[in-house]
């Protein structure tokens, strides 16, 4: 089975739209959840995810999502922390205490490999010592070296971006792309996101042996409108793509 | 010499460092929170220039079009043993210089300028647009328009402008039409304009400008420098350098270039980095403009409006007005990011001369090769002298990239040639 993963700013687009719809999610049809832990200079990001951190910031309450990070494990829902390590560093192994505390299975950090590099092997090493999972997280300028010496600490899942940041439209190689990763990485699973948009481009990365997609932007906009419908229809049709 | 004698020396790719850079290449940021620059580039580049500006693809095809303009401007151009030059500084190592100024607007600058008009034209736009510092980059850009049958708007640096008026003749006659940026024709010029009316201008502006223009008039901006995307098509400079080092059966263990926005550095030095890793490589600058020892490697603006996303790079700030110095083609506040990373790494080191240096250099240049330098060359020149004194008897191969010549930059010499 493919892996759908829905992706959430905590606190967008404010706490009482948020939990409405994170009680709707069909966890039937989809297999992780990504929880981006508001940033205050979430750089990676694209307009519509830097904004849903910006008004995320003010909303964030973290007594208040317990129950849905408790459901969501129990009904088999693997999570995963989206954060920024200039955002946690100072005070990291109390960050991942409090994942671990509610059942978090790991942490994607985007700028870990980017800014920190020079650090990226310890923080990694401290996550696998305390049986967390690291995400890697790629993008088309990560070097070849670094992919492959990336990936070799750890055994997780691979997140790669298609574009330079969420939600931006630069044109790329779909088939280049999935080949390069392939074969830098044979028989490991990648999951795909940063800005798409298109079921043709979700069924081309699915044929090329992707095992997933990350969905953000998208799903955002809904929240924003507080199109629930929309919602639904949209994790239904998804899921059906990827099954097909 | 070795020079287009040999039809093998000219690649058919280009090559991009971004897959064998040491660490990632911190992607561009939005300079702005209310809407994407990055997105924005797909309405200023042409699709392909974008796509290759993101590419990670290591070699590029090169389309067979762009390998006939390319000759027909002429490429390859020579790699020459300064064997006078050698003899004067009882040297008991040898110098070569790649020699760019050969090409037809007599500088490295159309090496990207040809692709990027082609992909214009592809596309069906109404024109082209740039900005131009010492005017090798409009140079280049009229004659690739014009090549391709495009209109050409391009804004030059006003104290360029007005230092050398020969250029704009030149981008007359290849039909691009020329202004001195700041300028009338953007709402940005205007508004500097009307708050500081003696600026000599800068590239920053320039840029501003012409993707202000680009927007309003179905352009496409031509980027000279900086992007990666100008790199990789410039390296079939070093890709020739590397050939042609091999026929003759030498090995590069020093190499030197100039350093304004880093396309003919990068395009120069770039492929030697994956096989040659004991080559010792080493950008310089001016002086006046020392973006390397005393800029900061930090996120900054490519351009002064504040348009282009944000890069990471050595940058003295997009503010930053340099001195009017003759080197145009150096006075940009950054540098390319791949390139910045790299001397951020410790894989590229870096040096700053004065302009009393680089015309001392120049000097020695014309005096025992033959060939008058461009003022922007003549940086590179200067810090191979320095090394060369500094290594008289070390018995290396130094190999330096003279990215153009100076014939319409002769005001460097004063009435004191």
């Amino acid at each position: 089975m493919k892996n759908l993963i829905p992706y959430f700013t905590l606190g967008y687009p404010d706490n009482e739209t948020l939990m409405k719809f994170l009680k709707v999610i069909p966890v039937n049809k989809i297999n992780y959840l990504e929880f981006g832990f508001p940033s205050d200079n979430p750089r990676y990001d694209g307009p519509v995810i830097r904004e849903t951190h910006k008004i995320g910031n003010k909303n964030f309450r973290d007594d208040l999502y317990d129950e849905f990070f408790s459901y969501f494990h129990k009904n088999g829902i693997k999570m995963y922390s989206l954060s920024y390590y200039s955002d946690i560093k100072p005070r990291f192994s109390e960050f991942i205490d409090y994942l671990q505390a509610r059942n978090f299975s790991g942490i994607i950090i985007p700028d870990l490999i980017i800014d920190y590099y020079s650090e990226a092997k310890d923080t990694i090493d401290y996550l696998n010592k305390n049986g967390f999972e690291y995400i890697p997280f790629f993008s088309p300028a990560t070097p070849d070296k670094i992919i492959t010496g990336i990936s070799e600490l750890t055994d997780s899942w691979i997140y790669y971006g298609l574009q330079p940041s969420t939600g931006i439209d630069i044109p790329y190689e779909l088939d280049y792309t999935t080949e390069r990763i392939n074969s830098l990485l044979p028989g490991r699973e990648i999951t795909y996101g940063f800005g798409i948009k298109t079921e043709e481009d979700i069924k081309s990365l699915m044929r090329n042996g992707g095992s997933g997609v990350a969905i953000g932007t998208y799903l955002e906009k809904m929240l924003e409108k507080d199109d629930e419908n929309g919602f639904l229809e949209y994790i239904d049709k998804m899921r059906g793509v990827l099954d097909a | 010499m070795i020079s287009s004698i040999n039809k093998d020396i000219m690649p058919e790719n280009w090559y991009n460092v971004v897959p064998d850079l040491p660490e990632p290449l911190a992607p561009p940021k939005d300079s702005k929170s209310e809407f994407s620059s990055i997105n924005l580039l797909n309405k200023i580049l042409p699709r392909e220039i974008l796509k290759q500006e993101f590419t990670f693809r290591r070699y590029e095809k090169i389309p067979d079009e762009v390998i006939e303009q390319y000759k027909q401007i002429g490429r390859p151009t020579p790699l020459i043993r300064a064997k006078n030059l050698e003899k004067f500084l009882n040297y008991n190592g040898k110098i070569f210089y790649k020699y760019e100024g050969a090409t037809a607007t007599g500088s490295h600058k159309i090496n990207t300028a040809i692709p990027q008009a082609y992909y214009a034209r592809n596309e069906g736009v109404n024109g082209v647009t740039t900005e131009t510092g010492a005017g090798q980059w409009g140079s280049a850009t009229a004659l690739a328009a014009s090549l391709y049958k495009l209109p050409a708007q391009i804004f030059m640096v006003r104290i360029s402008f007005e230092q050398k008026p020969l250029r704009k003749t030149v981008m007359n006659l290849y039909n691009g039409n020329v202004v001195p940026s700041p300028s009338n024709l953007t709402e940005y010029g205007r508004r500097v304009l009307k708050e500081h009316p003696d600026t000599p201008g800068t590239l920053g502006i320039g840029i501003s400008e012409a993707i202000e223009y680009a927007l309003d008039h179905d352009y496409r901006y031509m980027v000279a420098s900086v992007m990666n995307v100008a790199l990789t098509h410039q390296s079939v400079i070093g890709q020739e350098a590397k050939k042609q080092l091999e026929l003759l059966g030498e090995h590069a263990d020093v190499l030197i270039g100039c350093v304004g926005g880093g396309s003919n550095f990068g395009g120069f030095t770039f492929p030697f980095i994956p096989d040659n890793p004991d080559t010792e490589i080493i950008a310089t600058t001016a002086d006046e403009v020392p973006k390397f020892s005393k800029g900061e490697y930090k996120y900054d603006l490519m351009d002064t409006a504040g348009v282009l996303p944000e890069m990471r790079m050595y940058s003295l700030g997009a503010d930053f007005v340099p001195p009017t110095i003759y080197a145009g083609g150096l006075r940009y506040h950054g540098a390319s990011p791949s390139l910045s990373l790299l001397i951020n790494k410790g894989r590229i080191k870096s040096d700053e001369v004065t302009q009393a240096e680089v015309t001392e250099a120049l000097r020695i240049f014309a005096n025992t090769q033959g060939i008058i330098a461009a003022p922007e060359s003549g940086h590179a020149i200067a810090t191979m002298l320095k090394y060369v004194k500094e290594h008289k008897n070390d018995k290396k191969t130094i190999v330096v990239n003279v990215s153009g010549h100076g014939l319409l930059d002769m005001s460097i010499f004063g009435d004191k040639p």
